[in-house]
């Protein structure tokens, strides 16, 4: 383990702009580096689409990095997202997942906050500081803006706004995702514990895709023509046409892949927003991944599923039908990934890198422009990963 | 319990045996077999099922997806899966006389899970069953639910439960 004049842990890049350390997956050290620069750096971080808490009161906790979280409907139906910590000794205000409550109350001295994050009570405050003052002890909040109904934080004052910082060429197709309007309703979650670094579980690329999932093979199911858009600050968006064919054989009930489409669905779309939250439509699912990191080692997935509000019942009935069975930790198409994920961390303790390939055209020099079945599109979240963790590349 | 009939309690037992020691086994044509023809299977969240959310792990609402849950586990993703051992603990709580042959059964169940080349055992979810059962000619699903409180899977599921 190597470390900076300051104590800081460090490791050197290599030149090579296709090779990343195995163990950048594997070094506890990186964590708390990677909490400050990144979970509380310059990045934007979706914590809840408005149709998860379509009440007022409703709220839903998580977590930025390591900092409990939630987020609340309040009296005005505005949502806002807090600390999940009392403003007199910290305890956490809510303990549970998902709820409704009027109002938010620490158990330990009976301070209450209402859905608004006001302090609106605390016993025997006569007896308190001479120049305390309620107002100033409101539950912090976070930089917040609204996309389509999703709800984002930051904890920089300086990161550019929402739309800027993901671009149009993100931003555009994930209003699509979001139903066009972010007019959605909320249908449910999977959970699932992934045992791996979190950056392996978000180093997914465009290669694997028609080589991992034999479903697509079995289902005779060629990816249609698509591309692969990547920026500079690390996100990633796929968009194919879907070419699902007429005649399945491999199942005794091939309507669980009908595509029925709205005008807002053309196709298959999958993002990578960086640092870690993956957006997808394929077919008629609606898919948004939150990921929670458990520190250097492991990541928790919540799959959160979504129909829209214009949907008859029949098309509610589909997209239920389609999402319970196809993606997500027990998915037809998409349960090798969650293999992959383990099967990567216990071999990325082996030495040396994970080496790049398809698409790298020079080893030496960024490419933005790469094609749907590349898995260089990869490289520009790890270049901008490297930069804001401070580790210095190798000369060439 | 006290109105339901001995061999009705045998039935019900013996068909939940039949179904747990299939998956023991991963047999997963014998899980089939437990099924009626108008049989359906779910793998669903506690904190969904409480929520009103309808999505499941599993949604397996016709016959049909339950033979394709059979080649999905046997043909599709038999050689990526990291394969486990389970053993399925289940305690029967409750029946109840639906009329026309049908019984509503629950059973507590707890699943423990060795993974293969790792060799520690770990629990892989707790939860309940809620089936509908048909007794005629032999005992049947109509439903099996498994509602699990484990509502954070500690790993992908590969095998129905």
């Amino acid at each position: 383990m190597s470390q900076t004049p300051d104590n800081r842990a460090t490791l050197e890049w290599p030149a090579k702009y296709n090779e990343v350390p195995k163990e950048v997956f594997e070094r506890a050290d990186l964590w708390p580096i990677e909490l400050e620069k990144i979970f509380y750096g310059e990045e934007w971080h979706p914590v809840v689409h408005q149709s998860e808490i379509p009440n007022i009161g409703d709220y839903k906790a998580s977590d930025l990095g390591e900092i409990p979280i939630f987020a609340v409907r309040g009296e005005d139906n505005k949502i806002r997202i807090f600390q999940n910590s009392c403003t007199h000794r910290g305890t956490t205000l809510v303990t549970e997942s998902l709820g409704n409550k009027t109002e938010f109350e620490c158990p330990y001295h009976r301070w209450l906050f209402s859905p608004e994050g006001e302090l609106v009570g605390c016993p025997n405050s006569r007896e308190f500081t001479p120049d305390f003052d309620k107002k100033n002890f409101s539950l912090p909040t976070f930089r917040t803006e609204e996309f389509c109904g999703l709800y984002f934080i930051t904890m920089s004052d300086t990161v550019a706004p929402l739309k800027e910082y993901l671009g149009e060429d993100f931003y555009e197709p994930l209003s699509r995702i979001l139903g066009g309007d972010g007019r959605l309703k909320f249908a449910g979650y999977q959970k699932v514990h992934y045992d791996c670094n979190w950056k392996a579980y978000c180093d997914n690329d465009g290669y694997h895709a028609p080589l991992l999932h034999l479903a697509f093979k079995m289902l005779n199911w060629q990816g249609g023509k698509g591309v692969q858009n990547v920026t500079e600050n690390g996100h990633l968006s796929f968009e194919s046409e879907l070419k699902i064919p007429d005649d399945i054989t491999a199942l005794e009930d091939a309507s669980i892949l009908d595509f029925k489409g709205t005008e807002t669905s053309t196709g298959s779309i999958v993002q990578m927003q960086f640092p870690l939250t993956v957006y997808s439509k394929h077919m008629d699912m609606l898919n948004i991944r939150y990921a929670f990191p458990k520190g250097p080692k492991g990541i928790e997935v919540h799959y959160a599923y979504f129909t829209h509000e214009d949907d008859d019942d029949e098309m509610i009935a589909h997209r239920i039908r389609q999402s319970s069975n196809l993606l997500g930790p027990c998915g037809l198409i998409s349960m090798e990934d969650a293999s992959i994920f383990s099967r990567i961390d216990k071999g990325n303790k082996t030495p040396g890198m994970a080496i790049f390939q398809k698409g790298v055209k020079d080893e030496y020099q960024l490419d933005l422009q790469v094609g749907q079945n590349d898995e260089s599109g990869n490289l520009p979240r790890w270049e901008h990963y490297r930069k804001l963790m401070g580790f210095k590349r190798a000369e060439s | 319990m006290s109105e339901i009939e001995p061999n009705v309690i045998f039935s019900i037992e013996n068909l939940n045996r039949d179904y747990i020691c299939a998956l023991d086994k991963l047999d997963m044509n014998k899980w089939l077999a437990c099924f009626n023809k108008q049989g359906t299977y779910t793998l669903i969240s506690n904190e969904n099922e409480t929520n009103g959310f309808p999505i499941a792990f599993m949604l397996d609402d016709k016959y049909e997806r339950l033979q394709d849950r059979v080649t999905q586990v046997t043909v599709i993703q038999e050689d990526s899966t990291e394969h486990y051992q389970t053993r399925h603990m289940t305690q029967l709580t409750s029946i109840e006389n639906l009329g026309n042959n049908r019984y509503q059964a629950n059973f507590n169940f707890s699943v423990f899970y060795t993974q293969n080349l790792v060799e520690t055992t770990e629990i892989l979810c707790v939860g309940r069953y809620e089936d509908i059962v048909l007794i005629e000619n032999g005992a049947s699903f109509l439903q099996r639910k498994a509602v699990i409180d484990t509502n954070v899977l500690p790993r992908y599921m590969a095998y129905p439960v």
